[in-house]
């Protein structure tokens, strides 16, 4: 009897698994997985990104510009004459969640691209995923050097290109901006985990080389999630630094700098740099409340290149969304573009043939001029450092005073090791 | 004949079948429907070993992230630095879910009760800040990334585990290994024991149980299920990640163990086959999934007592009920 009822229910759990899993895979459409060589079909986009969660408002911006790319790109005859198909998908932050994104939209949705991801975690998770489906990933956020370096550089992941900037501009250019400022003694308040330790080691191995007799005296880490900054800020005006550096980011930058202005802090410290300052969620989270003097970046800045692509971009998305554009719009919408101009150029949309195309293009793009580096697939381009100041014309603080700090100087060359690869060159 | 035992073989010849389809599955469909098979393999072994601990014994545990988490980093430290073998890999992912079971246990399993679940909430967390800040070990919030799956050579054998299907059978193969094993403890002295310490822990100590040393016991062994399924994702996903540690992903076990039914060994599996099923069909329809996702397992976890498999019984129970009555 026992016997018998453990059978039925194995039968059961067996029988739905086969079934629902069989109904389910009847569902995934699995044509367009082995292209032809030349361009048939309708050109599939996977764009993995975050849209639940904290950090869902930057999954909106990939989204505003993704869709405007797809918009636009379809209005003009698609891609190689063939309409391009996008789907966005949530990654959300995690790795796991990262790689079945991936592995739905080639295995499952048939893409013939991928772009998107957010955090530094999944991007090097996506390493050996790539390589095994052997589809072109257009990296928009994840900024990790370690993806470029290690997995396309060294280990000959050919398959995934940045189009945004990496570390070294949160780094090694802020070093730049900082050597010229008045200020000898350096204190952080960054993120406790890679990025953070990451950015603060290269500004301080830049900078001391820049400058020699800088002394980098108070760190201080706040892990992921911290909503009271008043610890940190405390330890930081204990050591009356002249400079502080910071790559917090996000919501909370947002909640740092309002903690930190109600301590005084951008009274008593004069020169606060903030690499990612200039995201648009931070911006509009803070508005008037960010401080003036401040020096911020970014991966793009609205106002940035003062050209006629850039102006007229900003003037449609500002139409479209009722928003600025943020930097994660600007790499969502530029990397369509890429892939158009690397299909249409090789001829083909296999990977081999795209990833081919997309070594060594340079591309113009609403940030400027991209060129994306052969060896490890980096794309370089400029973005400016700014001091913020209010403008009767914007709801937002804008870069006043600019400093131009070009990624040729900043961005650590291949091979990676040895002499005469890390700034300063 | 008598009626029950032709049931008894037609249900057996089903269940035969079944088995067949759930090997034959990657043949028939595509490739993302193989690897999410596999994860839900995975996750049914997590669960399954859980609910040794959670159904039988009645203890309720929040760390249980930090037991796969160690499982998971075991593999991928030894596969990074001493061999890529899965074997040994497996073997010591096993080993490490379940040593750090043993430490955490000898101090939860003296609370009972919300001490107890605190207490290994704790714990939990306690891994999950050890391995996020053991940045020279662990890689920090970036994990450990690029762990090969190499294949399992045993002598002049040599198993080749790369592809999607070949994994997703040693997945299924490792569960039914799981499985068996549940089934054994469930049915034996010592699972009986648990069960009695589950309903009344005095009566038990009154009839000279100890009742700690068999608690510590089912923990120990659910955190060698959980270090299994770490180390398994670890050769899926190649890389391990400090969130496996995080309460969060404690969570997912006791979630499917209500969704698949508490009280019965295909529980958590039939949970788990939902879980991952019933997410990826919600995140088709909407970008908000989290929130309908949450409503669809609050619905069945409320509407059906016993979970999906307790209803099923009980559904079939009412039917020959029925069909006995003239």
């Amino acid at each position: 009897m026992a016997r018998k009822r453990v059978s039925r229910r194995r039968f059961l759990e067996l029988a739905g698994k086969g079934s629902i899993l069989a109904a389910a895979a009847s569902m995934f459409p699995r044509g367009v997985f082995a292209a032809p060589p030349s361009i048939k079909g309708p050109i599939k986009i996977g764009y993995g990104t975050v849209l639940s969660g904290t950090l869902a408002g930057y999954g909106e911006f990939h989204k505003m510009g993704a869709l405007m790319a797809q918009d636009e790109i379809n209005a003009k005859g698609g891609i190689a004459g063939q309409k391009v198909e996008l789907e966005i998908r949530d990654a959300t932050m995690k790795p796991d969640d990262a790689i079945k994104t991936a592995r739905y939209f080639v295995d499952s949705w048939g893409a013939d691209f991928l772009a998107g991801i957010d955090s530094s975690g999944q991007a090097l998770a996506l390493g050996p995923v790539m390589q095994q489906l052997d589809k072109v990933l257009i990296v928009t956020h994840a900024a990790t050097e370690k993806l470029t370096e290690e997995w396309v550089f060294k280990k000959g992941v050919r398959q995934i290109f940045r189009i945004c900037n990496a570390t070294y501009h949160d780094g090694n250019a802020a070093a730049y901006v900082a050597k010229d400022l008045p200020a000898m003694r350096w204190a952080t308040i960054s993120p406790k985990y890679e990025y953070g330790f990451t950015c603060w080691k290269m500004f301080q191995d830049t900078l001391g080389k820049l400058k020699p007799g800088t002394t980098f005296q108070t760190e201080s880490f706040a892990p992921a999630g911290t909503t009271d900054f008043r610890s940190h800020i405390n330890t930081i005006l204990d050591a009356r630094p002249e400079g502080l550096y910071s790559t917090e980011w996000g919501g909370e930058l947002i909640t740092f700098v309002k903690q930190a202005a109600e301590a005084g802090l951008f009274e008593k410290v004069k020169h606060v740099l903030f690499p990612v300052g200039a995201a648009m969620d931070v911006l509009e989270g803070l508005g008037k409340e960010m401080p003036d003097d401040v020096w911020i970046s970014g991966r793009y800045y609205f106002r940035y290149p003062d050209n006629q692509t850039n102006n007229e971009w900003v003037a449609r998305f500002h139409k479209r969304w009722n928003h600025y554009p943020a930097y994660v719009s600007e790499t969502a919408y530029s990397s369509l573009y890429a892939l158009k101009a690397a299909v249409e150029k090789a001829g083909s949309k296999d990977t081999k043939p795209v990833i081919q195309a997309l070594e060594g293009m340079e591309l113009d793009t609403p940030a400027g001029r991209r060129l994306f580096r052969k060896e490890d697939h980096q794309a370089i381009y400029d973005v400016p450092w700014g001091k913020t100041k209010a403008d009767p014309r914007y709801p937002i603080k804008i870069m006043g005073e600019q400093k131009l700090v070009p990624a040729s100087i900043t961005f650590a060359r291949p091979p990676f090791e040895g002499p005469g690869t890390r700034p300063p060159f | 004949m008598s009626p029950a035992a032709g049931s008894r073989r037609g249900a057996r010849a089903l269940s035969w079948a079944a088995a067949a389809a759930l090997v034959a599955l990657p043949l028939l469909s595509g490739k993302f429907a193989t690897y999410l098979g596999v994860r839900v393999a995975l996750l049914a072994i997590f669960g399954t070993g859980y609910n040794l601990l959670l159904g039988r014994t009645g203890l309720l545990s929040f760390g249980h992230g930090g037991f796969y988490a160690a499982g998971a980093y075991a593999l991928g430290l030894c596969s990074l630095h001493l061999t890529a073998h899965p074997l040994p890999g497996l073997a010591l992912a096993l080993a490490a879910g379940a040593a750090a079971a043993l430490v955490v246990g000898f101090f939860c399993i003296r609370a009972s009760e919300v001490y107890f679940s605190m207490l290994t909430l704790a714990f939990g967390m306690l891994i999950f800040a050890v391995v996020w800040n053991a940045r020279e070990i662990t890689g920090g919030d970036d994990g450990l990334v690029g762990v090969m799956r190499a294949p399992i050579a045993l002598g002049p054998l040599r198993l080749d585990i790369a592809g999607e299907r070949a994994f997703y059978l040693l997945a299924v193969a490792l569960l039914a290994g799981s499985l068996w094993l549940a089934h054994r403890l469930r049915r034996s002295p010592f699972g009986l024991t648990l069960a009695g310490i589950r309903e009344n822990p005095v009566r038990a100590e009154f009839a000279g149980v100890p009742v700690r040393r068999y608690r510590l016991a089912a923990f120990v062994i659910s955190g060698a299920y959980a270090g299994l399924a770490g180390g398994l994702e670890v050769l899926l996903e190649s890389n391990a990640r400090p969130t496996m540690a995080h309460w969060t992903h404690s969570a997912e076990p006791i979630l499917v163990s209500l969704l698949g039914g508490l009280h019965s060994l295909l529980g958590p599996a039939v949970g788990s086959l939902a879980f991952v099923a019933l997410r990826e069909v919600v995140q088709r329809f909407t970008e908000n999934w989290m929130l309908a996702f949450g409503v669809v397992l609050l619905v069945i976890i409320l509407g059906f007592r016993g979970g999906i498999v307790g209803a099923v019984e009980a559904g079939l129970r009412a039917r020959r009920a029925g069909r006995a009555a003239p």
